[in-house]
């Protein structure tokens, strides 16, 4: 009777050590370079979410393999590459900037791999593409919200646009903006290109100075916006400026300081305003760890990439068949995310709530909420 | 673009010119004296601009004690460069100083990034340099002011070391001929160190003033600037100083001419300082105030 018990423990142990395993989710992210403000911060987010969740439904343990872009195109592309070919990941979680998504989601469609990017806005990226998909809004949504707020809120009229031409990100949101604000009954005086990685940009706000237009639409990333605040500053150009997400980062303040005063952008999300239960439960539990109430939009967004990808796999009878995990992400509708109620489409986009936000006391502070 | 619009852009490229012009100092001196293109020379002017962030920000220094510090601890970390990955291959071919000149690059670019991560951290400006004053309508801050009289002064500090000194002597002789110099008592070792600490200090200015105007450090912000200080010493004749200074003037105002002229070719403004690079090789390649190598030094 003892070795029969024995047995069957024995059995049990083996079937089910054999049933829960390990099932490994990519994450490509920039943890180092310019842009590692924004991996940093996304990470921690999607860590957080594994840690809250850390298991499927049947039992298997998610195993995130974290992968450093760099910020870099190339470094991006053989970040999906390896995730691909020697991790044999289910899904890929990243990358954040539209440049670096556009070379995973490239690849990861190839290899008919899942990719969710947080925060990767460019209208593009999932156009023609099975396994390409975002939480976020897109480009042309987040323009539009800037161009109708300050054109019927704020009643701005003229405006001048910078875009780094390095980056598929601004030249979209730039587009986007300047339709928008077209339609709207605005006018774009005077569009001045930069690339990314300049710092001195003393001869682009005298340009912007002596056009002298109603406010500035500055569609970059924090570090060359936060020197363009700062410059134009200097030079006493007092205009109320306007970004996208790309500054919505504590990073983008500390390095403008009080020349950020009074900036406005887009964001996905808002820690004091929590749309759903899930993020009051994620905030109070992410207060208990890390001791700050302050829920940046990119742990949020990380966190609910990572939602997504597990509630599609626990969605498929076998959660490493990645067709199905597409398949299941797509389907995705009404799901109570940390930043706000995401619906997936068919094309990979979701459709959710803006917010915007305004540095004051350098502090992003939470301004109004507009929906699609 | 009117008369103070045209003034207020010159005024930008000229202290834009000056920061170009600090680097291009050491490189054209490093040059003058090893025939070597030190890589590593953009990567010393960011390790001077964390040091002056450390300085001030973690050790709570006035910002001038934090200039000491950064220009003596880039100096000494610019000879201990020298000292460890150069000297040792003084008579190895040309090609194999300029692969450990990079190695050099890319060993401090990582070092920092591994110790202090990437993420840009602000540079704690002293008020007094941000404050903005206005002359005949030009409005600018104080920094834009001080950056080309320092620059000035560096100059012609650096003109005095090499031509009224006994040092400077040497290292115009150490230029003209290494084996010679040897022969005549002078510790050839000793001197290249010496224009090493030179120029890694003027570096470390370079970087303090980067770090002022644009307040923000981080481990790769030398990258791009010590590439432009480069294609400045060229431009102006690589091995001579004043050259140095004449090619950081050029490469600054071309950047602000462009986008001031051609707003639409600003994003290509990187370009345009590395096609002045390109037609002076062409046609100059000795460079503007450049000199026959085989002549004369400095």
């Amino acid at each position: 009777m003892r070795k029969l018990a024995l047995l069957a423990t024995s059995v049990a142990l083996l079937a089910s050590s054999s049933f829960a395993k390990d099932v490994s989710v990519g994450v490509a992210m920039s943890m180092s370079g310019p842009l590692a403000a924004y991996g940093q911060t996304a990470y921690e987010g999607i860590e957080f979410a594994n840690s809250l969740q850390p298991k499927l439904k049947n039992g298997d343990t998610i195993k995130l393999v974290l992968i450093d872009t760099k910020g870099d195109k190339v470094e991006s592309a053989n970040a999906a590459t390896r995730l691909i070919s020697s991790d044999k990941v289910v899904g890929i979680l990243g990358e954040l900037t539209s440049t670096n998504t556009a070379q995973v989601m490239a690849i990861a469609e190839k290899k008919q791999i899942p990719v969710i990017s947080p925060v990767a806005t460019n209208d593009k990226l999932t156009e023609q593409k099975e396994f390409a998909n975002r939480v976020c809004f897109t480009d042309s949504f987040q323009g539009a919200v800037v161009a109708n707020y300050a054109t019927k809120d704020l009643k701005l009229k003229t405006a001048v646009v910078v875009v780094d031409q390095a980056q598929v990100y601004s030249l979209g949101l730039a587009k986007a903006f300047t339709d928008a604000f077209t339609k709207a009954g605005g006018k774009v005086i005077k569009e001045i290109k930069v690339s990314s990685g300049d710092k001195d940009f003393k001869a682009v706000v005298s340009q912007i100075k002596a056009a002298n237009p109603d406010m500035l639409f500055l569609p970059m990333y924090h570090p060359e916006v936060s020197m363009i605040a700062r410059q134009a500053k200097q030079i006493g150009l007092v205009k109320p400026m306007f970004s996208g997400d790309g500054v919505a980062n504590q990073t983008f303040i500390d390095l403008g300081g009080d020349a950020v005063e009074g900036y406005m952008f887009t964001d996905f999300f808002d820690y004091a305003a929590p749309p759903t239960q899930r993020s009051k439960d994620f905030i109070a539990a992410y207060a208990q760890k890390t001791g700050k109430q302050e829920v940046n939009s990119f742990v949020a967004l990380g966190a609910d990439a990572y939602n997504v990808m597990i509630d599609a796999m626990n969605r498929c009878a076998n959660p490493e068949d990645s067709v199905c995990v597409n398949k299941e992400i797509k389907a995705t509708a009404n799901f109570e995310g940390v930043s706000g109620v995401i619906n997936m489409d068919k094309t990979g986009n979701s459709t959710r709530s803006a917010v915007i936000k305004v540095v004051q006391n350098g502090k992003a502070v939470y301004k109004a909420t507009v929906n699609p | 673009m009117d008369l103070t619009m045209f003034m207020q852009q010159m005024v930008n490229g000229f202290s834009l010119g000056s920061m170009y012009a600090l680097i291009a100092i050491g490189y054209t001196m490093v040059y003058g004296v090893l025939r070597l293109i030190n890589f590593a020379h953009g990567d010393i002017m960011m390790v001077g601009g964390f040091l002056g962030y450390f300085g001030i920000a973690i050790l709570g220094l006035p910002f001038g004690a934090a200039v000491l510090l950064a220009i003596v601890g880039s100096a000494i970390l610019g000879m201990a460069s020298d000292f460890i990955a150069y000297r040792p291959l003084r008579s190895a071919p040309k090609i194999s100083l300029l692969i450990t000149a990079i190695g050099v690059s890319f060993f401090l670019e990582n070092a920092f990034n591994v110790f202090f991560g990437g993420v840009p951290r602000a540079f704690p400006v002293p008020a007094y340099l941000e404050e903005i004053v206005d002359i005949m309508g030009l409005t600018m801050p104080v920094s834009a002011i001080i950056v080309p009289i320092i620059t000035a002064f560096l100059l012609a500090a650096i003109l005095w070391v090499l031509f009224k000194t006994k040092y400077g002597m040497a290292i115009r002789a150490l230029a003209f001929d290494v084996g010679t110099v040897n022969l005549m008592g002078i510790d050839a070792n000793r001197i290249i160190t010496l224009v090493f600490g030179m120029g890694s200090a003027l570096a470390a200015v370079g970087g303090i003033f980067w770090a002022v105007n644009y307040p923000s450090v981080e481990p790769m912000m030398g990258v791009l600037v010590g590439l432009k200080a480069f294609a400045a010493a060229v431009v102006g004749g690589i091995g001579s100083v004043g050259g140095a200074v004449l090619g950081g003037l050029i490469i600054g105002f071309t950047e602000v001419v462009v986008i001031a002229f051609f707003p639409e070719l600003g994003g290509y403004k990187d370009a345009f300082a590395f096609i002045f690079l390109i037609l002076i090789l062409l046609f100059k390649p000795t460079g503007i105030l450049g000199i026959d190598f085989e002549k004369s030094r400095f």
